[in-house]
């Protein structure tokens, strides 16, 4: 049975006179990942920052395990794990004192730490120091240190920016095991394969605006409204074909004569939707 | 802040790491400097008195309002050091108040500033009565507590050590030098006995001449700068957090 974890009703931020968040609804399930996807300055960040009491909302609200997102209190804290591009590590410590001091200050026992560190595999760098780390080391670190304490729910802005793809799957690997684990799991980032890959329904947030909300494949097949093939020939060619009773026959005489190497459909991706929908990019 | 409850796991986990910040290398040279300056001015002040008079008194007074002087740039810097490495916020929303940050962060200062105070004594090589051991504690703890407050105010604003080394300079030259030059200038000593420094200064050359170590006006002074560094400190704290 899923547990409702968070729900934004009508959420909005203003900085100024300017809107980073209009209106906005989403709800974030036990055992779910939502994915926040859009470019930078979308309001992805600033939707953490709100759902983890950081930021009041102008107006709408949040609530967080049963917590309005402005009332939250240090309970709440112990229940949730953050990771954000300003999440830091104390750089003259080793990793394992690092977990040790959040451990002291979350009251998880010490045992628990060296399980962790082997679970993401930084066990045999425990006495490293954490300012001698490497990107996707120091990542993993700031993750190890957001589910200690096994919280309820997830927060992850951007967790696998900037990293290589060995040491981004084996963050995808790990967020899909605490999923599994009954963890919730709210993710911004602008990585469509990312979003596509790991979360159950995903928003796409432009301009402080959900433009789409829903599973990855639900958004892609509403979009697939203009079907096409692409078509490669033996000479090295390839065609953008509409699906239609001319471009079938045509496929098929190249078929007959022996000049189709390979052929695709073409289903559009969260990438496409998502420039088709707002014409902008998500880089 | 919050009047919120203080849990003493958290606490001590904070004052256990602000301990580690201040024996690091970025500031554990505070308080060596400290414990240097008060052997120097005890050699320096030894010698201008060729044993004619016994100047112990003033240059233990001096070593102390630098060591109480230095807790103001240490508080600041050490909650600079914090926002500049991203930890900070990674604390606060790991479940730690602000008040168990508040106090995790300036008792350890208050430790290490009041064992430096010590050693000064012993370095000076004065002889203290019981009674005069509590009154030289107890004063030099309440001027430490009140440069922690004021450093922690300065760290509100400052955003990297530098800025905290920038911002907090002109404090201490005013802490420092406003007591050390009170005896050239009425305006100076008017002033100097309006600042808890200046208090220290007096108390601790009072102390060592064995007269009564602190007036009404100089226990009303502290309590005032105590009450009003704190409140001043809850305003801004409330205004903008420890980030402003």
């Amino acid at each position: 049975m899923k547990q409702q974890y968070i729900s934004i009703r009508h959420l909005s931020k203003k900085f100024n006179k300017d809107f980073v968040l209009k209106d906005i609804n989403a709800v974030l399930n036990s055992n779910e990942i939502l994915g926040f996807l859009g470019p930078s300055g979308a309001g992805k960040t600033t939707t953490i920052k709100i759902l983890t009491g950081q930021l009041k909302p102008t107006s709408g609200n949040a609530e967080i395990l049963g917590i309005e997102c402005d009332k939250i209190n240090e309970r709440i804290y112990e229940q949730i794990g953050i990771v954000t591009d300003s999440s830091g590590v104390y750089e003259r410590m080793n990793l394992y004192d690092n977990l040790k001091y959040f451990a002291r200050i979350l009251n998880v026992p010490s045992e628990n730490i060296d399980l962790l560190l082997k679970r993401i595999g930084l066990y045999e760098h425990r006495k490293k120091m954490a300012g001698k780390l490497s990107k996707g080391q120091r990542q993993r670190l700031i993750l190890a240190r957001a589910i200690l304490h096994r919280p309820k729910v997830l927060f992850l802005d951007e967790p696998t920016n900037g990293l290589d793809p060995s040491a981004s799957n084996e963050i995808h690997k790990l967020l899909m095991e605490l999923k599994n684990e009954g963890m919730a799991i709210f993710l911004t980032t602008h990585n469509m394969e990312e979003a596509a890959k790991l979360c159950d329904n995903v928003a796409l947030l432009n301009d402080g605006v959900i433009v789409e909300y829903g599973s990855p494949q639900a958004i892609c097949l509403k979009h697939n409204q203009i079907k096409k093939y692409r078509v490669r020939l033996t000479d090295g060619t390839t065609h953008l074909l509409l699906q239609n009773e001319k471009t079938t026959g045509q496929i098929a005489q190249w078929m007959n004569s022996g000049q189709l190497e390979t052929i695709h459909s073409c289903e559009p991706t969260l990438e496409t939707v998502f420039l088709d929908t707002t014409g902008r990019n998500l880089q | 802040m919050k009047i919120t409850a203080i849990h003493f796991r958290k606490l001590s986990a904070v004052t256990e790491m602000k301990m580690r910040t201040l024996m690091s290398k970025n500031f554990i040279i505070m308080p060596i400097f400290s414990l240097g300056f008060t052997f120097l001015m005890k050699i320096l002040y030894r010698s201008i008195a060729d044993g004619k008079i016994n100047m112990d008194g003033y240059a233990l007074s001096l070593g102390v309002l630098m060591n109480i002087s230095m807790s103001v740039y240490c508080t600041a810097a050490a909650l600079a050091e914090e926002k500049e490495k991203n930890t900070l916020r990674t604390l606060m929303t790991s479940s730690v108040n602000g008040l168990e940050f508040f106090l995790g962060s300036i008792i350890p200062v208050i430790i290490l500033s009041t064992a430096v105070n010590v050693l000064c004594v012993f370095i000076v090589q004065l002889t203290l009565s019981g009674s005069q051991w509590g009154a030289y504690l107890i004063i030099t703890t309440v001027c430490t507590f009140i440069a922690s407050v004021v450093g922690m105010i300065f760290g509100i604003y400052a955003k990297t050590q530098v800025s905290a080394s920038t911002i907090t300079t002109p404090a201490l030259i005013i802490f420092m030098m406003v007591p050390m030059l009170s005896g050239f200038s009425s305006i100076l000593e008017k002033i100097s006995n309006l600042l808890f420094t200046g208090i220290a200064l007096n108390a601790i050359s009072a102390i060592s001449a064995g007269k009564a170590p602190i007036h009404l006006s100089g226990i009303i002074v502290l309590s005032v700068e105590a009450f009003l560094s704190a409140a001043l400190f809850l305003i801004l704290y409330r205004k903008n957090g420890f980030e402003k």
